[in-house]
């Protein structure tokens, strides 16, 4: 690792840890933005606050854009940068405080622990317009609008399947595994001291993380819909055939030696040194961060690569906006109608695709000629519109993300197995 | 910084003032004098009542709701309670949390008396071996828990020893029954020189003479230890176990920062739990009644502990 | 009788060895914080360094705006030393008229302290940070002070009641009977007395403020007052296992309370010698 290396990896632990339930993990976040007072009232007439969730100090990408948007309006933004272990607790608190921002990053639909879903269910976000609404990717509304009414704009689209380093895998004779015969055959063929994967075991995220992806060819590829047939009960994790084999695919990769030594107690950074040293060829984060690991480590080819389907099946991948920004339907009059006009800055093309270049993701509107170079390789599958959105933002609760991560977690360790892991999610969905 | 002298000693009497010595002082009537005035202590009531009970109360109704954190919520009786005793992976925790506070709890005094009986007389070092001893003490939980995570990771120094005597290296803390293990053994080593202080002071009142004469009647050292030591530092015993429970059933920072309650749920505290649900999970309505069931368990076992530690004195 | 002999020796070696295998953690700490980085990955993790280098401690120093180490620093110095003040004037006042009064509202409120130390502190704490945000304390030192010192309130009333008990009363009663004011008795009396459990009170408290990590990181989380445990929690999650970066700071963390220690350790060290009373 270069000596600049852990100052820019920074900001990828950040984006490892989301989605994140936001536990306090006591790993891979850093310090917190400093950009303004707490409480939101002191605003001018003209400008806005905005609280975001940033882990560590400098170059947070809502820093930048709100930045932008004072260079080209004048109009002052005051920035709140908030941890994200504690941000759904503090933004909920403030909201009920009365003094929220004006403008709030949130986590869109409801399975996180900072999502804006729950929020406007309890009536503390405005409604936006029109502008906002054209922005919904197709088949994500739920995780935006309630009762025909848009309560958060998107931002970006984040895929979610691998980040392969491509350099070392060249380097080791690997190629990308076309399916996952071939990916267990490689897991075996690797070589000594490297793995396939790295995993960070010890973080339940990652492990939940690594599921999703796994989830996309097994579960949702064939049933686009299976979140709302759970919601209706008309199907259910220990029943389907999907899941388990979702997570037999778990423990296969286990017993394959897929993973690096010592997964199970591993944590981010096995993650961002595996990749970074080329000792893991690949690993289970948001697409995003192979941006910015690209950036930190010079030289290396990093891409973003679906989850090898079944032999035999269509490959299928995730991709969703990781953020959702939504407006305080309690803020004053004028900071209000401030903080809507940002949001329509920021949803013209030219001023989205500037943040989607600050924050590594995908344009929202779906791959264009701006595509980063590391979404290459899923660039036909996501104009093909093989993709839908990460399934755990729309489930009901943050619990249900945590009871799969956490049995996941067991069954690396040995703990569980996987009908009372998958019984256990169940669980936490009907509470 | 006389204080530290008597740490020790102050510490002890208050123990037996928390053994049910409150009212024990004589009710001499004193007309002619006012020691204070009862408005002196307003302040520190008012704080208490507001931070510990008006909060605590606060939170403890929600411990029979449905709130989850924001909008509006149900009162629904002991459904919360109900569904903690059906949970097996909360039964776990309240098993852990039972695991840890009473390991806790014998391996800090037994270690901690050891120490103190080793370094009360005698060796010529003591005074600097009682230094040593008590510097994890001063470290906070979190500096702790980053040095020993280093020290358990998987290729770190502990996996390294065992390589040069030829064993497997472990995942420590991802390991399901060792990671239990490896959390009280931090517990321990960061606390047992805060019992060995207590019980230091508690030696210091054992009359020599009275040692030594016992040595001369040809008293044995387990004879003299059980007869004269032991009566003489009870308080300390009293103290030491009662800070060591408390401690026990509470601890936090420590799971939080090793495993952060993993592998799997298997280091997961009560108290962990409470975080969790509270304010990762947002169900706050459940989180509060874990807390209040803490809260009883803590209650009883204390009361437990004063009943067991008095008994024994009176039997002496 | 208990004279130095062989066996004695043996047992001081034993002891030696097992504070040996104790302090090996503290070992490992300034052996990595010397390590420049790229040694981290050629060394054994329990080798010393071949190179030994101050940059790390030079670097976390010199870290600005969030990870201002120094600055998070004073934040915990002003924070603990205020709290410190607030309950040894408040505790020592309470557990003082509490220990002396004969009335039974003075054992009730007595009881109601030594509960108070038994409830854990997450059931009140939403409820606490509401009221707190509501009053604009959250985020600020002021906020953390009383916090602290309403938290640990039972601990010093505890403490400083226990030794009031056994302070006979002779000298109040002589200056009570001279004509003095009950406040005068305190201040020129009974404060000059209590200083022993004073120390008590602010080493106990002043550990337990100096390295709270859960409560400055709720009410502190995201403003410009956070305290040291805090900032080093952000600063270490970004260092990403640098481990050498993280022991730095971690001994830079210690420095200040083992310092302190250290230095109240000779009157400790004094007082065991002379023998306590």
């Amino acid at each position: 690792m270069t000596q600049r290396g852990p100052w820019r990896l920074r900001r990828v632990s950040v984006l490892l840890a989301a989605p994140a339930v936001g536990a306090l993990t006591l790993t891979g976040c850093g310090g917190s933005e400093s950009g303004g007072e707490a409480g939101g009232s002191a605003a001018a007439a003209d400008g806005f606050t905005f609280t975001f969730e940033n882990a560590s100090g400098g170059e947070s990408p809502w820093q930048l854009l709100a930045d932008e948007y004072t260079a080209a309006t004048g109009v002052e933004i005051e920035t709140q940068g908030l941890p994200p272990d504690s941000y759904g607790l503090t933004v909920r608190t403030q909201l009920q405080g009365g003094n929220a921002s004006d403008l709030m990053m949130f986590s869109p639909g409801a399975g996180n622990s900072n999502a804006v879903m729950p929020l406007a269910e309890a009536g503390y976000i405005e409604p936006l317009g029109e502008s906002s609404t054209e922005l919904i990717p197709e088949g994500n509304e739920d995780l935006f609008v309630l009762d025909g009414k848009t309560y958060a704009q998107p931002t970006d689209l984040v895929p979610v399947g691998m980040v392969w380093n491509a350099g070392a895998a060249t380097e080791a004779g690997v190629e990308v595994p076309g399916d996952f015969d071939a990916m267990i055959e490689a897991c075996k063929a690797v070589g000594e001291g490297k793995s396939l994967f790295a995993l960070a075991g010890s973080v339940p995220q990652n492990a939940g993380l690594m599921t999703m992806s796994i989830s996309a060819t097994r579960v949702y590829a064939e049933d686009p819909d299976w979140n709302s047939k759970r919601a209706e009960g008309s199907v259910s994790f220990a029943d389907s055939k999907g899941w388990q084999d979702t997570l037999q695919t778990v423990v296969d990769m286990n017993e394959a030696g897929c993973f690096q030594d010592g997964a199970a107690g591993g944590g981010f950074d096995a993650i961002t040194q595996g990749l970074t040293q080329g000792s893991a060829l690949g690993a289970f984060v948001p697409g995003a961060a192979a941006t910015e690991l690209a950036k930190a480590t010079p030289g290396a080819k990093f891409e973003v690569e679906p989850f090898p389907a079944p032999t035999g099946a269509d490959p299928y991948m995730f991709a969703s906006p990781n953020y959702a920004l939504a407006v305080n339907a309690k803020a004053e009059p004028g900071a209000k109608q401030a903080a809507i006009d940002f949001l329509a800055w920021a949803a013209q093309p030219e001023n989205s695709r500037t943040f989607t270049e600050l924050q590594g993701g995908v344009a929202i509107t779906g791959p264009d000629e701006n595509l980063a170079p590391v979404y290459a390789p899923v660039a036909d599958l996501l104009e093909a519109g093989d993709y839908s959105p990460l399934p755990l933002l729309s489930w009901p609760n943050p619990g249900v993300y945590d009871a799969l991560s956490t049995g996941v977690q067991g069954l690396l360790t040995g703990q569980g197995d996987i009908p009372s892991a998958l019984a256990a999610v169940d669980a936490a969905w009907d509470q | 910084m006389t204080a530290t002298i008597r740490k020790g000693p102050v510490v002890g009497e208050g123990s037996s003032a928390a053994g049910g010595g409150a009212v024990s002082r004589s009710r001499r009537a004193r007309p002619l004098i006012t020691y204070g005035r009862w408005w002196w202590a307003l302040p520190a009531i008012a704080m208490v009542a507001l931070v510990h009970y008006a909060a605590t109360a606060g939170g403890a109704v929600y411990a029979f709701t449905d709130w989850t954190g924001i909008g509006d919520f149900d009162f629904i009786g002991l459904d919360n309670f109900r569904r903690i005793f059906d949970d097996p992976k909360l039964i776990g925790s309240l098993k852990n949390t039972l695991f840890l506070a009473f390991g806790f709890l014998v391996l800090t005094n037994v270690v901690g008396l050891c120490l103190a009986l080793a370094l009360n007389r005698t060796l010529k070092s003591r005074y600097l071996l009682r230094v040593l001893f008590f510097m994890p003490v001063v470290l906070s939980p979190l500096a702790v828990s980053y040095v020993w995570k280093f020290i358990f990771d998987f290729k770190g120094p502990l996996n390294g020893v065992l390589g040069w005597v030829g064993m497997e290296p472990r995942t420590w803390l991802a390991d399901p029954t060792l990671a239990l293990w490896a959390v009280l053994l931090v517990m321990a080593w960061q606390t047992t020189g805060m019992v060995m202080v207590i019980f230091l002071a508690g030696l210091a009142t054992v009359p020599i003479e009275i040692e030594e004469a016992a040595a001369i009647d040809g008293a044995g050292t387990w004879r003299r230890f059980r007869h004269i030591t032991i009566p003489s530092i009870r308080p300390s015993i009293a103290i030491a176990s009662t800070l060591m429970l408390i401690q026990g059933l509470r601890v936090f920072d420590q799971v939080m920062a090793l495993t952060g309650g993993g592998p799997a749920g298997a280091t997961e505290t009560l108290a962990t739990q409470v975080y969790k649900q509270t304010f990762a999970l947002s169900n706050f309505g459940f989180g509060a009644a874990l807390a209040l069931l803490l809260t009883l368990i803590m209650l009883v076992f204390s009361v437990l502990q004063q009943v067991a530690t008095r008994d024994r004195s009176q039997g002496a | 009788m208990f004279r130095y002999s062989p066996a004695t020796a043996v047992r001081e070696g034993v002891v030696w060895v097992f504070a040996l295998l104790t302090l090996l953690p503290f070992y490992f700490l300034v052996v990595t914080a010397l390590k420049p980085s790229e040694e981290l990955l050629t060394t054994s993790t329990s080798a010393p360094p071949s190179r030994p280098t101050l940059e790390n401690f030079t670097e976390v120093l010199s870290g600005g705006g969030d990870n201002n180490i120094l600055l998070a620093l004073g934040h915990s110095v002003v924070i603990t030393a205020a709290s410190i003040v607030g309950l040894v004037a408040f505790g020592s006042l309470a557990a003082y008229v509490l220990s002396r009064t004969t009335r039974r509202w003075g054992t009730i409120t007595f009881y109601g302290f030594l509960i108070a130390i038994l409830l854990p502190t997450q059931l009140g704490l939403v409820p606490l940070y509401i009221g707190a945000r509501q009053i604009g304390l959250v985020g600020t030192m002021w906020g953390m002070v009383v916090l602290y010192v309403g938290t640990l309130m039972p601990l010093a009333v505890f403490l400083y009641a226990g030794f009031f008990r056994n302070l006979p009363r002779d000298y109040e009663e002589a200056a009570s009977l001279d004509g003095a004011s009950p406040g005068r008795v305190f201040l020129r009396v009974v404060f000059p007395l209590m200083s022993p459990a004073t120390g008590t009170v602010a080493i106990l408290a002043g550990l337990i403020v100096w390295n709270d990590f859960f409560s400055a990181l709720i009410f502190l989380g995201g403003s410009d007052n956070q305290t040291l445990p805090v900032s080093m929690y952000y600063y270490v999650g970004s260092l990403v296992s640098a481990w050498n970066k993280i022991f730095a700071i971690v001994l830079i963390s210690m420095v200040p309370i083992l310092a302190f220690y250290l230095f109240a350790q000779k009157k400790f060290i004094q007082g065991f010698a002379g023998g306590i009373k």
